[in-house]
């Protein structure tokens, strides 16, 4: 590890972040769902039966207003009865439902020694044995989960972590990392058929930012810190990652660097792999990590790409040297309104092609444009797209047909002027192209949903209905016939297995010099139809089978996880196959990290 | 996907026809339907609805084009525009075009025409309601029979009668030479396609990606015939593999979800082309068509043909069909334009065309006059008296009861009523004589001076050609039952000649006649032996043969054995002196020598009135078929030099196939007869 920078600015480090999510977290976030237990979709029926749904609180800008037209279209499209009572979860999991914990008392007894807070308590281990999948969140509203960890463990530094790998190590037992717990792909669960006991490391009292770095530009910070705490404590010094995952609030930095994740702001900041400068990570085998704060080396094949992605199968993820960026002095949000989705896609690529991306630049197709109108408070279908602009404008003028329209969001970071430059340059391509800038309320307002949009799966789960994404990258010439082939084949598989009432639609999250990314939306009403994981697992195969045969990807940014493993093999071939086995063999000998992310071990 | 199970699978005897000109019969206005709004469900449908000049714009723009023409120029030192004003022009001469006023007149056109000659055009139209629901979600691929120009023209009406989408559909250049006729078609939808393939590497670079547009940006659906011509035999013609896999590649690269094929089978009561199939099978050369030649047709005004039948099969789904056999991902690397099918992709399409075959085999119906003509024809080889029309209705009711429970579906409602349409409908070809027995009718035929280049084989005497056509066009509606009994026919030939079998013996034997007869009775190699066991199956029950002591024998019914040997036998003495004339022949030798050769050899036999030698062993199409059968098996080889077709022969191969098919072979005076060899000889 280098020595840390010497330091003009007087600021107390390491800083130890008080994180907004509590080591309890079941205290703030929901333990059988997403995100903040004061957050979420109701549905309020009143005496004349006149349905209302909201956002309960204020911690988003859509929180406490009735959504008008919500009701109706959760009854037209996904034919929910939302005057019977939503289905009720289970309370929360006691003793008695799970298996004592298997850790054996000698094990506890030198965590205590170690000074190693830890807890056998049924819930917490319960909270730490799942991410976010649907099988996650059903089997908590309505179940047991096969397998669940012996042991949490709250290491709070790097060697902490060296000391629990060394325990575990020398007595053969399973530790998995634990960081947001965000992870859909069920990269956290615990393999259910493992005999060994299970520890659960969870990285989130590892959180300090240890130092920051001005003349490089980077910071080091342990694992466990959160993105919003990340983001809070930059920001407070005029710094900022850049790095936003639409889970930020929630996921941890070792989770990225584990996942690969991205952020919404990629184009400006970078991936994680383009952000990670140096990276420490406690194998069975010893620490992995560089001797030098570089920017790039030629130095043989680069582990830090052996890290990134290793979904905890490989070690832990301790420190992190990661870029920083001064906190830019523009933020200016911007939408455009398409004909249709094809004109939308190729507006896109010719955007990339000149490399002038904003921050983020993202394309709802038509569904989703008329499903952010639905979202809205109150004011009619159009109004608040057409911003100033009418209605009559966009159909009968420019002869756009509501059925094909698609709108654009955009966020542009950085100094005013350039902010300035930007916007024009992309407007008047839009322009070309045929289509027509729609303001800024609806661009942000765009991006406030994006963090709103993962809460509606609870709610749906309360009506029989089934809401998940799924993404995937491809190359640009094979972007619209993907989406297209994938949308068909979800929708005669939903046929097939006599789903009636399903939406499914898409958008393109992310441009790159040679192709985008495609992130899907799968909404389907499972009453009747028997277990909905089960039917969604059938379908989200057929989509991804799909997807592989179009040319697009297993993942562009949740990882493989368990979920993905089957089209592991075939998209690294049988050499990357082997070779990620020795890579584990030789990190792990004993398969502590035993995951079984990416490929099912063989116990 | 089981195939094996669709050959086993019985007839379904409950099929529902319903008559779609009937609603025609009963408008006061054919003209207020031709002229309705229409709302055609398109196949696939497209964000922006395409043109054909939107078609024409974006293949001539495709980067495969582009760099084609870019590469041409380089390597030729032309400048590039010189090339893409041969592409427009190409696509000018491929592509479709639609003219909404042009289907409304032929709509009117035909309605009168039909409702003129025909009693009716009978659909399972449930069917096409449940096609039509389908529609939209990918490419749609009707594929019809071919059995007469009528096809495309009567599946384009009934697109328009039910609101799909007329198809672009594959048409020969053949029409294009028809004054008015080319330009109408292609306003209806058609477009062109080169017959042969000629080395014009640029034309075909276009057609291809022409298709390839179609699938993938097209919204209509596509028509195209798999046999690639009109089956001069009315029986169906090997599949052919070029257009399907054209059609296929934009789902082999994953460019669309699916393609549907949708097997049609069309049956004619009466073929339009009948008299000219004959003479063509006998070799008189296809009178180029031309618009003369078509309006001359319009005396066909003054006939009648029956009904016809389309029996819209159910859609194969490719993607069930290939399913995993299939990565398609191995496409993913490289842009997709640099890339063509694997062999492993080629491979796996006969099955699919050969499938669909077989599903528009299983589609069709028979008629009273099929089993009329399979009667006559036996009484006729029989040299048995001929039947009054009692005798024959109590023969055809029996054929008919044979045939139903081989899984034929016949359509019927009452014989002996269906036997008077016969005569009527048939009278060019079938009468009363004075005996009030139904015959053959015989026309005498002068043929005039023949421009012998155009002459596909042996030159047949006036005399000849007068016994032989009304035998050969009476085969005509033979040939579609033989679908349903040939393999008993096989059998039974079999174990007449050799006695008692045991089942592994047999299978050998039926093997080694059922692939020579491959091409004959169009079947894929890997269902040969489903086949057999359904075949020996219906041969137990029909008492054609028996079993006992895990042998098979003879059966007792000899009504039936005889028909069923009567039926084989012409292809039997088609094939047998077709390897005679090899046997004799040079090493190597032309393709229509040897054809002549064998028409001569049968014409000697046929006026050799003692014994009855079917006129049908001399038509080309089986001497060919036996050709190819044994170019498959390596016996023959194909030479083409300078357009003519010639084969190498492998004569000690040769001599061990045509001992074991002469096993088979009813005796006849054409094997023995030393001295017609030595005229033969002296011929060569
Ligand atoms: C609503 C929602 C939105 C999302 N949006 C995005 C997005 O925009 N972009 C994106 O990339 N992803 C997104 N994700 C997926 C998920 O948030 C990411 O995969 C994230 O990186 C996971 O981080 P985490 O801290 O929650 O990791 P966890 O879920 O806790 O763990 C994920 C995996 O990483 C391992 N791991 C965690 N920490 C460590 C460590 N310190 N050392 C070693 N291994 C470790 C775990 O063992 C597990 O295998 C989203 C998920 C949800 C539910």
């Amino acid at each position: 590890m280098p020595p840390p920078p010497s330091q003009s600015e007087k600021i107390k480090e390491p800083i130890f972040v008080k994180s907004v999510i509590p080591k309890r977290r079941q205290e703030l976030l929901k333990w059988n769902g997403w995100g903040y237990n004061d957050s979420k979709f109701v549905v309020n029926v009143d005496e004349k039966q006149n349905i209302q749904v909201y956002f309960t609180g204020k911690r988003y800008p859509i929180g406490e207003v009735p959504l008008t037209h919500l009701a109706q279209w959760a009854i037209d499209m996904l034919n929910i009865d939302l005057t019977k009572p939503p289905k009720t979860s289970q309370p929360l999991p006691t003793e008695s439902q799970y298996p004592e914990s298997k850790i054996p008392q000698s094990i506890l007894q030198q965590l205590e020694n170690l000074g190693i807070s830890h807890s056998i308590d049924v819930v917490d281990r319960v909270v730490r044995a799942h991410g976010q999948t649907l099988h996650d969140v059903y089997t908590l509203r309505n179940s047991v989960f096969e397998r669940i960890p012996d042991v949490v463990v709250w290491p709070t530094c790097h060697d902490d972590v060296v000391k629990l790998v060394n325990l575990s190590n020398e007595n053969n037992i399973v530790v998995i990392p634990y960081g947001g717990g965000t992870a859909v792909s069920g990269a956290v669960e615990c393999p259910t058929n493992e005999p060994r006991p299970i520890i659960s490391l969870d990285t989130t009292q590892m959180n300090k930012i240890l130092w920051l770095d001005r003349d490089n530009l980077v910071a080091c910070c342990e694992s466990g810190i959160i993105g919003q705490d990340l983001e809070r404590e930059l920001g407070k010094m005029g710094f900022t990652t850049g790095h936003e995952p639409d889970s930020y609030e929630f996921s941890s930095l070792g989770g990225w660097v584990a996942t690969r994740a991205s952020g919404m702001k990629k184009n400006t900041y970078g991936n994680i792999e383009d952000l990670v400068v140096h990276v420490k990570m406690v194998t069975a085998n010893g620490v992995l990590e560089k001797n030098c704060q570089v920017p790039r080396l030629s130095c043989g094949p680069d582990f830090n790409h052996v890290i990134l992605g290793s979904e905890g199968s490989l070690g832990v993820i301790t420190e992190v040297v990661i870029k920083i960026r001064p906190l830019p002095k523009c933020r200016k949000y911007g939408s455009i309104v398409f004909p249709n989705f094809e004109t939308g896609v190729k507006f896109m690529r010719e955007i990339a092609k000149r490399r002038l991306q904003p921050a983020s630049i993202r394309l709802m197709d038509n569904e989703q444009f008329k499903f952010g109108m639905i979202l809205k408070p109150e004011e009619g279908y159009f109004s608040l797209v057409l911003d100033g602009l009418k209605k009559f404008y966009l159909t009968k003028i420019k002869g756009f047909d509501v059925d094909q329209i698609c709108v654009m969001t955009l966020l542009f970071e950085g100094d005013e002027s350039d902010v300035k430059l930007s916007e024009k340059k992309l407007y008047e391509i839009a322009k070309q192209f045929g289509a027509i800038p729609a303001g800024e309320t609806n661009g942000e307002r765009g991006y406030m949903l994006t963090f709103v949009i993962a809460y509606v799966r609870d709610l749906a789960l309360e009506y029989d209905v089934v809401a998940e994404s799924f993404e995937t990258s491809v190359p640009w010439d094979r972007a619209i016939t993907l989406d297209r082939n994938v949308k068909q084949v979800v929708t005669n598989e939903c046929k097939r297995l006599g789903i009636t009432h399903f939406i499914i639609n898409s958008r393109v999250t992310q441009t790159y010099d040679a192709g985008c990314v495609i992130y899907f939306y799968l909404g389907f009403n499972h009453k009747g139809l028997g277990d909905p994981v089960v039917l969604h697992n059938k379908l989200e195969t057929k989509a991804r089978d799909e997807i592989i045969a179009c040319g697009g990807s297993i993942s562009h940014h949740h990882g493989v996880g368990k979920l993905r493993r089957r089209w592991y093999p075939k998209t690294v071939s049988n050499v990357g196959l082997n070779l990620y086995l020795s890579v584990k063999k030789e990190l792990d000998p004993k398969n502590i990290f035993a995951t079984n992310n990416l490929v099912q071990s063989k116990l | 996907m089981d195939i094996s199970r669709s050959y086993r699978k019985k007839m379904d005897v409950s099929r529902k026809y319903e008559d779609f000109l009937e609603f025609r019969r009963q408008e006061n206005s054919n003209f207020l339907w031709v002229s309705r709004t229409l709302h055609p469900q398109v196949a696939y449908i497209q964000e922006t609805p395409p043109t054909p000049s939107l078609h024409k714009h974006e293949v001539l723009h495709s980067p495969k084009i582009q760099e084609l023409l870019e590469k041409l120029s380089i390597a030729q030192n032309v400048p590039k525009t010189y090339f893409e004003k041969q592409v427009k022009e190409i696509l000018d001469e491929i592509g479709y075009n639609k003219s909404i006023k042009i289907i409304r007149w032929l709509g009117m056109v035909l309605t009168k025409i039909c409702l003129k000659v025909s009693s009716g055009i009978y659909i399972n139209g449930n069917k096409v309601q449940q096609i039509r629901s389908m529609m939209g979600n990918c490419p749609v691929i009707f594929v019809p029979s071919h059995r007469s120009y009528a096809d495309f023209i009567l599946m384009s009406y009934m697109c328009f009668t039910y609101e799909i989408a007329i198809p672009a559909i594959a048409a020969g250049m053949d029409f294009q030479g028809m004054w008015g006729m080319g330009t109408m078609l292609r306003d209806t939808g058609a477009f062109f396609m080169r017959r042969s393939y000629n080395d014009d590497s640029l034309y075909w670079t276009v057609f291809k990606q022409y298709i390839y547009q179609l699938m993938t940006r097209g919204d209509l659906p596509l028509e195209f015939f798999i046999e690639g011509t009109r089956s001069r035999s009315n029986k169906s013609l090997m599949p052919k593999f070029g257009l399907i896999s054209m059609i296929l590649k934009p789902f082999f690269f994953a460019q669309v979800p699916d393609v549907l094929f949708v097997p049609v089978s069309i049956s004619y009561d009466r073929i339009l082309e009948e008299n000219l199939f004959a003479y063509e099978l006998l070799g008189v050369p296809k009178p180029k068509e031309t618009t003369s030649g078509f309006f001359k047709s319009l005396k066909i005004l003054k006939e009648h043909f029956g009904s016809i039948f389309f029996h819209i099969g159910e859609p194969i789904s490719s993607k069930e069909f290939f399913g995993n056999s299939i990565d398609r991902s191995i496409h993913n690397i490289a842009p997709l334009h640099k890339q063509e099918l694997t062999e492993q992709e080629k491979s796996a399409i006969p099955p699919l065309a050969f499938e669909i075959l077989n599903k528009q085999q299983q589609g069709f119906v028979l008629t009273i006059f099929n089993l009329v003509a399979l009667t006559l024809n036996n009484t006729y080889t029989n040299k048995d008296k001929l039947p009054n029309i009692l005798e024959l209705k109590h023969k055809v009711q029996w054929l008919k009861g044979v045939m139903e429970s081989l899984g034929a579906y016949i359509h019927c409602d009452d014989v002996e009523r269906g036997i008077r349409e016969c005569l009527v409908v048939h009278r060019n070809l079938i009468c009363f004589n004075s005996d009030n027995e139904v015959c053959l009718v015989e026309n005498q035929i002068q043929q005039g001076k023949i421009n012998t280049v155009k002459l596909k084989a042996h030159q047949l005497t006036d005399q000849v050609m007068t016994y032989s056509v009304p035998f050969v066009e009476l085969q005509l509606y033979v040939n579609p039952t033989l679908f349903h009994i040939v393999n008993l026919a096989i059998l039974l030939a079999v174990i007449q000649k050799e006695g008692i079998l045991n089942k592994e013996d047999l299978w050998d034997r039926y093997h080694f006649l059922r692939s020579l007869y491959a091409m004959e009775f169009v079947i894929p190699a890997q269902m040969e032996h489903t086949v057999f066991e359904s075949a020996l199956e219906h041969a137990i029950a029909l008492n054609i043969l028996r079993l006992a002591a895990n042998k098979y024998d003879l059966g007792t019914n000899e009504e039936l054995q005889n028909l069923l040997h009567n039926s084989f036998k012409p292809f039997l003495v088609s094939y047998s002196t077709v390897m005679l004339v090899l046997q004799n022949s040079p090493q190597t030798c032309e393709q229509k020598t040897i054809l002549a050769n064998v028409q001569r050899l049968l014409e000697d036999a046929i006026n050799d009135r003692e014994e009855f030698v079917h006129p049908y062993t001399l038509n080309l199409d089986t001497l060919n078929n036996c050709l190819n059968s044994l170019c498959a098996m390596l016996i023959l080889k194909k030479i083409i030099r300078e357009n003519v077709l010639s084969f190498e022969i492998d004569k000690r191969q040769l001599d061990v196939i045509k001992r074991r098919l002469d096993v088979y072979i009813p005796s006849l005076r054409i094997n023995e007869d030393l001295l017609v060899n030595q005229q033969l000889q002296n011929k060569l």
